[in-house]
């Protein structure tokens, strides 16, 4: 067996086994790379922050109010993708990180959602914790090799690396479409499943940790970012100074006009508290946060972290080129993209197999087909639930988050039972088709019925062309789906004889 | 970043025309052997001034990742084109420097 051959094999099997894990990873990374402006696009009741009116004071006292004895107190004051306060604490049983959103101007507490970060958690970790971040972990790997063998067994490179031939049949018009998605977006590929794996590093390759540092994987970070602690002294907390001037002094230790991003107030009920402060994530590369921390009781200036080393700069550098929170809006366009093309592309290789074996009547073609469905097409359907739920679920519903996860999750299983019925046939890819088109189409809809502040209107009316950018997506995919699901039924009717004959053209 | 977009776009589309198949598609023979020759050259300089021209705007580290980022939808771009409006190709990707370039100068 030659080279190229057993790379075709492991390309194949390899690339089919991963490939609904990593379409959900590839989509919901896509998706999550807007996630702070989909957040705010999921709190329809958010005003434009015209002046910032509530300080970290009172942001703290809101905290305090709500989990008095929590191991540890977490914000985050406006800036200009989360024009808003984020609040939270660390509960003393160390369970879950609890939070909550505070308008910076009225200082009204907003309503719950599970917001953007929902695709966020869902990319890393499949919200499945430790155990979903290696099944991510494995796909990831399995990316990297199924990119490589695709290189190795893919036959004209240079010749095939513009060619796409949407007319052929098609097997060749999926295998076009494969290749050339999979080629030109190569760097991106590569260089996403690299970096992806290289931020879970300490997860994934446990070896060191576990021998320097006795599997503390805090202490690790501490030493490598050069962070600073304070041991508890077991006397009671003194009253604390305010936040709002240490702030300030942080602005002055710095030296420059970088914004504060999130502030941590350590040990809160002991003698020993202390509020740290860190610039937020700007427009370079690499954040390193420069940490400043004060003495919770008098005020007084602790220590001012020094500029990462070189090596967890580097490390730093590869986890900020994937997360993409550097650059402007054009760059998060750019990897939304970009990530669309590794959809499809992966969409594509599905299908490849799919039509490959159909004429031979393969056995798996039928579970293929219907995993197809159920997860290519049903996850973008309860993806569009999910935001259709955030804007109807009433503001003030108990445990709102679980509703709108609830949602998500039954409109995703509606779509495997559909999948299923309708064994992953061509009528089955119209109908979702039509149900992507209408609940895309709705939502704009959906938000002139809302809230003022959310309104499709009011956004073009402040000239917030970031939300605006949100509902137009929304209607234009609405829009491509409605046609894709008019052009399926329509191919339905063509003759197959006008194919066939296409087929011989490009034979 | 137009302009970027533009160049990119153009030197794509030039590496495109030194392949046999989309010369002949385009212009209906294949391209001489010098021809293919300058095409390739052209298609080399351009990318690089763009990525000259990307750095020099928004510095080496953000320039090269907003280069990388915009050739790759460049080339998506121009395949899209060729599959659905291939006699748009062409025009399209001459006229992109041009626009960019002028708002580049404008704003």
């Amino acid at each position: 067996m030659s080279l190229r051959q057993s790379m075709s094999g492991l390309h194949t099997w390899a690339g089919l086994l991963v490939s609904w894990i990593l379409f959900v990873v590839l989509f919901s990374g896509t998706v999550a790379v807007f996630d702070k402006e989909l957040t705010r696009w999921m709190i329809p009741q958010l005003h434009k922050l015209e002046q910032v009116k509530v300080g970290a004071d009172p942001v703290r006292e809101l905290i305090v109010e709500r989990a008095p004895k929590a191991h540890g107190y977490w914000m985050h004051p406006p800036t200009e993708r989360m024009p808003y306060w984020t609040a939270g604490w660390e509960p003393a049983d160390f369970s879950e990180f609890q939070s909550f959103l505070v308008d910076a101007q009225s200082g009204e507490v907003l309503p719950k959602t599970v917001g953007g970060n929902f695709f966020l958690e869902l990319h890393y970790e499949l919200h499945g914790g430790l155990l979903g971040l290696y099944v991510v972990g494995v796909a990831g790997v399995f990316m990297l090799v199924a990119l490589v063998s695709g290189v190795i067994v893919h036959r004209r490179i240079f010749k095939d690396f513009f060619t796409l031939r949407p007319k052929a049949a098609r097997q060749r018009a999926w295998l076009d479409a494969h290749n050339v998605l999979g080629v030109l977006g190569l760097p991106f590929h590569l260089l996403m499943a690299y970096t992806g794996l290289a931020i879970f590093i300490t997860f994934y390759m446990t070896a060191g940790i576990k021998v320097a540092y006795k599997s503390d994987m805090e202490h690790f970070f501490h030493d490598v970012q050069g962070a600073f602690e304070r041991e508890e002294l077991g006397k009671p907390a003194k009253a604390t100074k305010s936040i709002d001037n240490m702030i300030l002094k942080a602005r002055e230790a710095w030296g420059d006009d970088s914004q504060v991003g999130w502030i941590n107030i350590e040990h809160p009920a002991d003698a020993a508290a202390m509020v740290q402060i860190r610039k937020a994530v700007d427009k370079g590369m690499v954040n390193d946060q420069r940490t400043v921390s004060f003495d919770s009781g008098t005020g007084a200036l602790l220590h001012v972290q020094k500029p990462y080393k070189p090596g967890y700069k580097t490390y730093a550098w590869l986890t900020g080129l994937h997360m993409a929170q550097f650059g402007n809006d054009l760059l998060r366009v750019m990897y939304f993209v970009l990530g669309l093309v590794g959809c499809v592309m992966v969409f594509g290789g599905l299908q490849v197999w799919v039509s490959k074996r159909e004429a031979r009547g393969h056995r798996g073609v039928a579970l293929v087909r219907t995993l197809n469905g159920a997860v290519c097409g049903g996850l973008p359907m309860a993806s569009l639930g999910l935001l259709a739920a955030s804007r109807l679920l009433p503001a003030e519903l108990l445990q709102r988050t679980r509703w709108e996860a609830t949602v998500f999750v039954v409109i995703w299983l509606l779509a495997l039972v559909h999948a299923l019925l309708r064994r992953g046939s061509r009528a089955m890819a119209r109908e979702q088709f039509v149900a992507l088109a209408a609940l895309a189409l709705l939502l704009p809809v959906l938000s002139l019925f809302g809230p003022e502040p959310g309104r499709v209107t009011t956004h073009f009316a402040s000239g917030d062309w970031m939300m605006v950018g949100i509902d137009l997506g929304l209607l234009l995919i609405g829009g491509l789906c409605a046609f894709l699901g008019w052009r399926l039924g329509q191919e339905r009717a063509a003759p197959v004889r006008e194919r066939r004959a296409r087929n011989e053209e490009y034979a | 970043m137009l302009l970027v977009f533009g160049l990119n776009l153009l030197a794509l589309a030039a590496a495109c025309l030194s392949l046999s198949r989309h010369h002949r598609d385009l212009f209906g023979s294949a391209p001489s052997e010098s021809r293919v020759r300058l095409l390739r050259i052209v298609a080399l300089m351009d990318g690089a001034l763009a990525l000259a021209y990307a750095i020099h705007v928004i510095g080496v580290e953000l320039g090269i990742v907003y280069w990388a980022c915009l050739l790759m939808i460049a080339g998506a771009a121009l395949v899209l084109l060729l599959a659905w409006r291939p006699r748009w190709a062409l025009p399209t990707a001459a006229a992109m420097p041009v626009v960019g370039g002028v708002l580049a100068v404008l704003g």
